[in-house]
């Protein structure tokens, strides 16, 4: 590789010194020297379109586009000659001729936007008046910086139907001007390939085969292309007519344990959309279809709960928070103890899980404290623990560093989209794509060689694998092992010849791989494989969990049997440390995990609940003596409750969420919850109150996360740990294994926020499902 | 049916994008036009999406998305016939068999396309049926000449 240098050159007589490689508009921008651009994109290829950034450069003819026209040391570049912007002028122009272009150049534009904005909810945009995109739109500023007055030519309207048939947002190419930055960011950055050009000549128009609708496509309402968008072309449904926002919000989506970051841009308490920063259309965060459409759906639905409800001769009736507090802390004295549990979210936040967990063992005296997708097997989380503290050195969005990507039992296209976005990613870049599922998914076609194992022999098919690697297959237990799985030599062949050349290797593990019985072993089979690969190179595994991240809710504390930070109630030790810092007396007694909890409802088990979101009905709950719901909506399970209290949504809090590559990230309040309700620290610190107890005197987060920070080790601090050893391991028959409960394994599951059903809450949904 | 196209693409390497125009015409040229099941079976050989064919094949004014009719009328509307009035050619046409150009009527009689000239300008304006030219044509000799055709 030829070492980088840095070259000079001189713009608009300034000298400017950029890395080698770089484009004439780096330069520039690098400067701080404005060229107008519509078609650039930063991180997409330059693609040279709209021609708005031509500039002049020395010694060569033409006006060469600064987009596409690589540095050279000594260019002399002139970016705003009076010729330049004369072109620049015609160029717009022309490109306005395809674009309903009147209200652009009005002379009256300003008083119009002053005093006439009742005109925008017209179906037929003709103007920018009837433009979704009015005050945030690119060719409104170029035509100020420009100084256009007017366009020569007339408007040539397409005529093309707008398109409203799509769920989450409308499309109407009338407005398009073909700047490609859609079809661009749809294939070569979300690799999806829905849009495409398609047509000739003058009838260009972006599009899909025969014109059939996104969701037939196979879209994905990822919402990329309506962030980029310049124009009214593609605009979301939601927040259409809410007006321009006025503040934009950077904090973290928790609908999956990828933890994007989202700017949330509201007006007033309503959010507008959630997407780039207004005025800022380049280079978006990434999201996908739950972070960009859902949030700002389940925020503004309908059916969200504001007062505190308390069921009085079997009807709800809404009470003040005084009343709620009072009563439930009255009812819960006569639980405390082992009677109680606790059922947490690990869509939630650290801090949320925190003071669940806390106020379950402070004041309840119960251990019972358990995530609603918790890993059926108790003692997972506390095995995966040492796994992850040397293998949280590969951050997600890095997977496609990897010379391999071996994907086990995920279908990442649904439970993480963007860690399947990397992988595609991965993919078109040549990576190796190794898949390994019990069926074909999305991700199939994205892979380079792909094994469908029998369902349930997760275990058995990743000792075959290890066999395979150190050669062994022709042994008995191999072959009948391999045989369980349905597979033969000539399957494995190909991942084995991959792995055998891999440096640099990811495995992204599905939850589907440790909830079916034989998780522990799954467990300890991948211990192996990371220490064999680990040998040869790098090695990291990256678990992508269902709901949430099931890792940063036990290591806040939301398991019966660890204490925050992965201390165990067994361990006196930690019982003394815990009882010292929290001026409590911890039970030692090893707690009910959530199906525990569930199953012994009724029996000299559970009596009172408090679940934080919603759980499937189960008839079983009518035997609560009493039930405590914290949610943000009434749900099926609230049928059982005796309380139901109002709880805010991740756009609506503060704190932190631990994503699954170990990253802690920041929630920032983008809007306050609606009517009267609350947090859950500042419901549990009040309730605790309520109940004489003392150390949750604060509802401000930033408390909670000192006591967080000061006493458990969060992974950014922690120490990497020995590589594993390898452990022998055995073939296994299922039979015998305990079958556990699959509890979430259908798709439509991983479209919930705090248990409950996003699909059952929204109906664009439930469009996209039927599609 | 679907098993004759599955044979003509089964002969090019799956994944290998290069082939793509290659199968379109083949397909073309066994279907006469290009169907929407031969957009996804070429979709999965090759890895790509179905919009990214349709792009790279409505791109060609070779290729044809629509069952030919028994008669393919073509109208020019090129330079010369575009001044000597193709425009109110087009008009009656689409009135006289109800479809506009790219389609093919109902009862599979008549498609219809437009191209840009067609080599006799001098015979302006100039409709071309099958193998057949038609020059010099009006409003009401269309008419006749399309009565010759079943
Ligand atoms: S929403 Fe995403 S997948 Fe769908 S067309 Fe836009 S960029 Fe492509
Ligand atoms: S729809 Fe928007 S982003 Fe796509 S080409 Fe048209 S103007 Fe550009
Ligand atoms: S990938 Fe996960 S974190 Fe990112 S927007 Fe989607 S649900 Fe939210
Ligand atoms: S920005 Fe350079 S051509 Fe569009
Ligand atoms: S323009 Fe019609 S034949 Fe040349």
């Amino acid at each position: 590789m030829s070492k980088q240098k840095n070259i000079t050159a001189i713009i608009d007589g300034k000298p400017v010194q950029v890395r080698k490689g770089s484009t004439v508009l780096d330069a520039a921008q690098k400067a701080g020297i404005y060229i107008p651009t519509l078609c650039y994109l930063e991180n997409l290829k330059s693609y040279g379109g709209c021609r708005l950034c031509v500039v002049d450069i020395k010694g060569i003819k033409g006006f060469p586009t600064a987009c596409t026209t690589p540095l050279e040391a000594g260019m002399e570049i002139q970016t705003k000659t009076p010729a330049l912007q004369r072109l620049r002028g015609e160029i717009l122009e022309l490109t306005l001729s395809e674009h309903p272009y009147t209200c652009l150049v009005c002379g009256d534009k300003k008083d119009c936007a002053d005093f006439m904005h009742t005109t925008r909810k017209a179906s037929t945009i003709t103007g920018c008046n009837f433009c979704t995109s009015n005050g945030d739109c690119e060719l409104q500023d170029l035509i100020e910086t420009l100084e256009l007055k007017d366009v020569r030519f007339p408007i040539s309207y397409r005529g093309i139907p707008p398109e409203r048939n799509n769920p989450f947002y409308d499309l109407d190419y009338n407005l398009c001007i073909l700047c490609g930055r859609c079809v661009r960011i749809c294939n070569e950055e979300r690799n999806s390939n829905v849009l495409a050009f398609i047509q000739r000549g003058n009838n260009t128009i972006v599009g899909t085969a025969f014109n059939e609708s996104q969701i037939d496509a196979d879209c994905e309402f990822c919402g990329a292309c309506v962030d980029v968008c310049p124009t009214g072309s593609i605009s979301e449904k939601m927040g259409k007519w809410a007006g321009l926002p006025d503040r934009s919000t950077e904090t973290t989506c928790t609908l999956c344990s990828v933890g994007c970051t989202m700017n949330i841009n509201t007006r007033g308490n309503r959010i507008v959309n959630v997407g780039p920063k207004p005025g800022e259309r380049t280079n978006p965060h990434q999201l996908c279809i739950r972070g960009k459409f859902l949030s700002p759906d389940i925020i503004h639905h309908p059916s969200r709960v504001t007062a505190p409800l308390i069921r009085r001769n079997g009807k709800w009736v809404e009470v003040n928070w005084d009343e709620a507090i009072q009563y439930t802390a009255g009812k819960l004295e006569a639980y405390r103890g082992n009677r109680f549990g606790m059922i947490c979210s690990a869509q939630d936040t650290l801090e949320e899980n925190y003071s669940l967990q806390k106020f379950s063992r402070k004041v309840m005296h119960s251990n019972n404290v358990d995530l609603y997708s918790s890993y059926p097997d108790k003692d997972l989380v506390m095995k995966i623990h040492p796994f992850l503290s040397s293998s949280f050195h590969g951050r997600t969005m890095d997977i496609n560093k990897a010379d391999t990507i071996l994907i086990l039992g995920a279908d990442a296209s649904v439970s993480h989209p963007l860690v399947e976005n990397k992988i595609r990613k991965a993919f078109a870049m040549g990576r190796n794509i190794l898949y390994a599922n019990p069926f074909p998914t999305r991700t199939s076609k994205f892979a380079n060689h792909e094994i469908n194992y029998t369902a349930g022999e997760e275990y058995n098919f990743l000792y075959t694998l290890l066999a395979g690697i150190a050669a062994q297959f022709k042994e008995a237990g191999v072959v009948k092992a391999a045989k369980l799985c349905g597979l033969t030599e000539d399957d494995l062949k190909p991942f084995v010849e991959v792995l055998a050349k891999s440096r640099n290797l990811r495995i992204v593990v599905g939850d589907d791989m440790l909830r079916n019985g034989t998780g522990l072993d799954v467990l300890r089979a991948l211990g192996n494989l990371s220490y064999l690969m680990g040998q040869k190179g790098k090695c990291n595994i990256m678990f992508t969990g269902y709901e949430g991240n099931l890792y940063a809710g036990a290591l806040a504390g939301a398991h019966p049997d660890i204490l925050p930070g992965f201390d165990t109630v067994s361990d006196a030790k930690a019982i003394r440390k815990w009882n010292h810092k929290w001026d409590a007396k911890l039970s030692n007694t090893s707690g009910f995990s959530c199906d525990e909890m569930l199953a012994t409802i009724g029996k000299d088990g559970i009596s009172a609940l408090m679940i934080a979101g919603d759980i499937p009905m189960d008839p079983k709950l009518k035997k609560l003596k009493f039930l405590v719901q914290l949610n943000m909506f009434r749900t099926g399970l609230s049928d059982y409750a005796d309380v139901l209290l109002p709880v805010t949504g991740f756009p609506e809090n503060e704190g932190h969420f631990l994503t699954l590559d170990g990253t802690i990230k920041k929630l920032r309040r983008a809007l306050p919850g609606p009517g009267k309700s609350k947090t859950i620290p500042a419901i549990i610190s009040i309730l605790a109150g309520a109940m004489n107890e003392s150390g949750f005197s604060s509802s401000r987060t930033g408390v909670i996360w000192k006591e967080i920070e000061s006493s458990i080790m969060l992974p950014a601090h922690k120490a990497i740990n020995e590589m594993q050893k390898i452990q022998s391991i055995k073939p296994k028959s299922r039979k015998g294994t305990r079958d556990y409960p699959i509890r979430s394994n259908i798709p439509y599951d991983h479209f919930r926020y705090r248990g409950n059903s996003l699909t059952a809450l929204v109906t664009d949904m439930q469009t996209l499902w039927k599609g | 049916m679907a098993g004759s196209i599955v044979s003509i693409i089964g002969k090019y390497t799956p994944r290998d994008k290069s082939n793509l125009i290659a199968i379109l015409q083949n397909v073309q040229k066994k279907k006469g036009y290009i169907t929407p099941e031969a957009v996804d079976s070429i979709a999965n050989h090759l890895s790509i999406s179905r919009s990214q064919i349709f792009g790279v094949a409505s791109f060609y004014s070779q290729f044809k998305f629509y069952p030919p009719g028994r008669n393919s009328i073509k109208i020019c509307l090129g330079t010369a016939c575009h001044v000597q009035g193709g425009d109110f050619l087009l008009n009656a046409l689409k009135s006289e068999i109800g479809i506009s150009p790219n389609e093919t009527t109902a009862d599979g009689r008549f498609d219809l396309e437009r191209v840009a000239c067609l080599g006799c300008c001098a015979l302006a304006p100039v409709v071309m049926v099958n193998d057949a030219i038609f020059s010099n044509m009006s409003v009401v000799k269309l008419k006749e000449i399309l009565n010759q055709y079943e």
